[in-house]
């Protein structure tokens, strides 16, 4: 019998999504007037179906694992064992770009962004991988900045942008 | 039959314009460029690509999308040969031979075997939905809130249920797509739902950051994370790059058969193309004369799938543009794509936006040309794109993704909740849940809200309606057993047994 924590995991999250749900319907109003169908029937029918699937899910999960699956082991996919700097380089690289986006501003974001991530995946050239990803993020900005109308934020080079009357 | 040729003259009155044909070009031209990187399908093309029409007028803009779509698919198609990485999972009977035939040095004619019966399954796929499309309109106009909830109840439960290895996990993904669709603003009493005060959550989950999170930020998690250090072999072309008269003769046959088993799944709302993929490996492996060269590379094994792929995809336009039924993930953005024009797809559509329909429909007949002759000359550069090394590809994959959803409120919120749906699409990755329910359940959850309601304020909150009206009912009965069924059988299978 294989049992997997993830997949168990994975159906109580479902399960206890359902049950958020739920309880978040409790918390809306009935009342739909005309039709007598307010805006918590559908969340209702919604948190009903998580539940019943997380729990169909737990059970397939406790009584020899889901049903159906491709074989885990990381050989059979043609895959390597978990990699997990890749995984945190990336997720890294998401972080920075989410705190920086509003005060360094588009270009140095995504510059960083980009080079997070091409260190994820092993690149051993940091230098390289922050020059392109900034020419690449320049370019972007300015062709939706100036092509298509469409504003994003000049940060930190917004003073350069201004200098360079874009 | 006059009535037809005459909207279809309109059609290509409008896709021929000028400006319209330049965005096809453009949006082949991209979408080829984008699909071909590895990795990145033609849902995650088309979602990516969004940002870059809110400035064209509807045709314009859906005249690119039609394009991106072709040249998205195609350029899938290319990455699938040469370096065996299906970026779609109706790519992985393509994946079969086509690499293969590449690793013989018959890179070349798989190619082409796959550009020249993309063409003419999506051409024959484009008549047959000109044809079928004024048919189902008639139909569907006859059609009240209960038959259209019906039908998206049937759309929900063969999506998740029929489609793919587990019921239970289609159904998972479909019930938290539907919950993503919950969060916001109700349409009919102005509640918020779900919402938990934030700002950005007000006007609901976008489809498009749903569809890049799952696709673009858990596919780079997940590529990151489990094959980033793997060996990467991409074949080169050499030899031939034309058919042989023996390839061609091969070939037509497979071309025709798969587009006759593609259409009809795309087009009933049981879409996805995988199924068709596999049905037309299977049967052109049993009619092959040679079926002992199927595993080696044989060129009716790239040919019928491709065929049948394109086929499905231009057929799941038809519920898209005739019912406003998305069957696919591409379809689901494509309706997305729509509704930021204030435009939803249906019935009415056809009478109201005739020119804007029928240029569509047209523009998939000049677009099935364009990216005949735009593709096969500049496969070189095409090829050059799978070159470029996977740590920069996938800096840039991230950049775009991000810039499509920040460019919504100009707020990190949405980046966070991008984040979110790349873990959420990385655990699905990685433990086999469909991604296609959880986004059609977005789009569609709403629609499908507002139509019970609607039902119901009719029939002054009778609940019968929905039993007693024929079509309703049948539809009703149908997504019960697709749902069922599959158990059923199994029980009095072993029953038997």
């Amino acid at each position: 019998m294989r049992r997997s924590t993830p997949e168990i995991a994975l159906s109580l999250g479902v399960l206890v999504l359902g049950v958020g749900v739920s309880i978040g319907t409790l918390l809306l109003p009935g009342e739909g007037g005309y039709a007598r169908i307010g805006p918590n029937f559908m969340p209702a029918v919604v948190g009903g179906g998580l539940v019943v699937v997380g729990a169909w899910l737990l059970y397939e999960a406790l009584a020899g694992g889901w049903r159906q699956r491709d074989d885990d082991l990381p050989a059979a996919r043609g895959e390597h064992p978990f990699h997990a700097p890749a995984f945190l380089w990336v997720s890294m690289g998401l972080f920075a770009h989410m705190a920086l986006i509003g005060t360094a501003g588009f270009v140095i974001a995504g510059g960083v962004l980009f080079a997070c991530v091409a260190r994820g995946f092993g690149s051993q050239r940091p230098t390289r991988d922050v020059a392109l990803g900034f020419a690449l993020a320049l370019g972007a900005f300015l062709f939706f900045v100036k092509f298509l109308n469409v504003s994003l934020p000049g940060g930190w080079l917004a003073l350069v942008f201004g200098a360079a009357g874009i | 039959m006059g009535e037809l040729l005459a909207s279809l003259g309109t059609g290509f009155g409008v896709a021929l314009q000028p400006a319209n044909l330049l965005w096809g070009f453009i949006g082949v031209t991209l979408g080829t460029f984008v699909g071909v990187l590895p990795g990145v399908g033609p849902a995650l093309t088309v979602a990516m690509l969004l940002p870059l029409t809110v400035k064209l007028d509807p045709t314009g803009a859906l005249i690119m999308f039609a394009g991106i779509y072709y040249g998205a698919m195609f350029g899938g198609s290319t990455t699938t040969i040469l370096l065996n990485t299906p970026g779609e999972s109706a790519s992985i009977a393509t994946a079969l031979e086509g690499n293969r035939m590449a690793k013989a040095g018959r890179a070349g004619p798989a190619l082409a075997t796959s550009a020249v019966g993309s063409f003419v399954a999506g051409t024959i796929a484009t008549l047959l939905l000109t044809l079928l499309a004024p048919l189902v309109v008639e139909a569907a106009l006859k059609f009240g809130p209960a038959e259209y909830f019906a039908l998206m109840v049937f759309a929900f439960t063969t999506v998740s249920a029929v489609l793919g290895a587990s019921t239970v996990r289609g159904l998972a993904a479909l019930f938290v797509g539907l919950f993503l669709g919950l969060i916001g603003i109700d349409s009919q009493t102005g509640q918020t739902r779900f919402a938990f005060g934030v700002p950005e959550l007000l006007d609901g989950v976008d489809v498009v950051v749903l569809a890049v999170g799952l696709f673009a930020v858990g596919e780079t998690l997940y590529v990151a994370a489990y094959s980033s250090r793997m060996p990467e072999t991409l074949e080169k072309l050499k030899g031939s790059m034309w058919m042989s008269r023996d390839d061609w003769r091969r070939s037509a046959p497979a071309w025709l058969r798969a587009t006759f088993i593609g259409f009809p799944f795309g087009s009933i709302p049981a879409g996805g193309a995988e199924i068709p993929t596999f049905l037309s490996y299977a049967l052109e492996k049993k009619l092959a004369k040679h079926p002992e060269e199927f595993g080696n590379g044989a060129i009716e094994g790239v040919a019928g799938p491709e065929a049948a792929n394109n086929a499905a995809a231009t057929g799941t336009l038809v519920p898209l543009l005739t019912l406003g039924i998305p069957t696919s993930a591409t379809a689901a953005i494509l309706l997305s794509a729509f509704q930021n024009y204030g435009i939803q797809p249906g019935p009415l559509l056809f009478q109201t936006q005739g020119a804007l329909v029928w240029g569509l429909i047209a523009s998939l007949y000049v677009g099935n040309v364009i990216l005949l002759v735009l593709n096969l000359p500049l496969i070189g550069i095409w090829v050059r794109v799978l070159a470029i090394p996977r740590p920069l590809l996938y800096g840039g994959i991230l950049l775009f993704a991000t810039l499509g959803a920040y460019s919504l409120h100009q707020s990190w919120v949405d980046l966070a909740t991008l984040y979110v749906f790349g873990l959420l699409g990385f655990a699905m990755r990685r433990w086999d849940i469909p991604v296609a329910p959880a986004i059609i359940g977005l789009i569609l959850g709403p629609l499908a809200e507002t139509q019970f309601r609607r039902a119901l304020a009719i029939s002054e909150g009778d609940a019968s309606v929905f039993f007693t009206q024929p079509i309703s009912a049948t539809l009703l009965a149908l997504a019960v057993a697709a749902v069922l069924g599959p158990w059923l059988w199994r029980r009095f299978r072993s029953a038997r047994a």
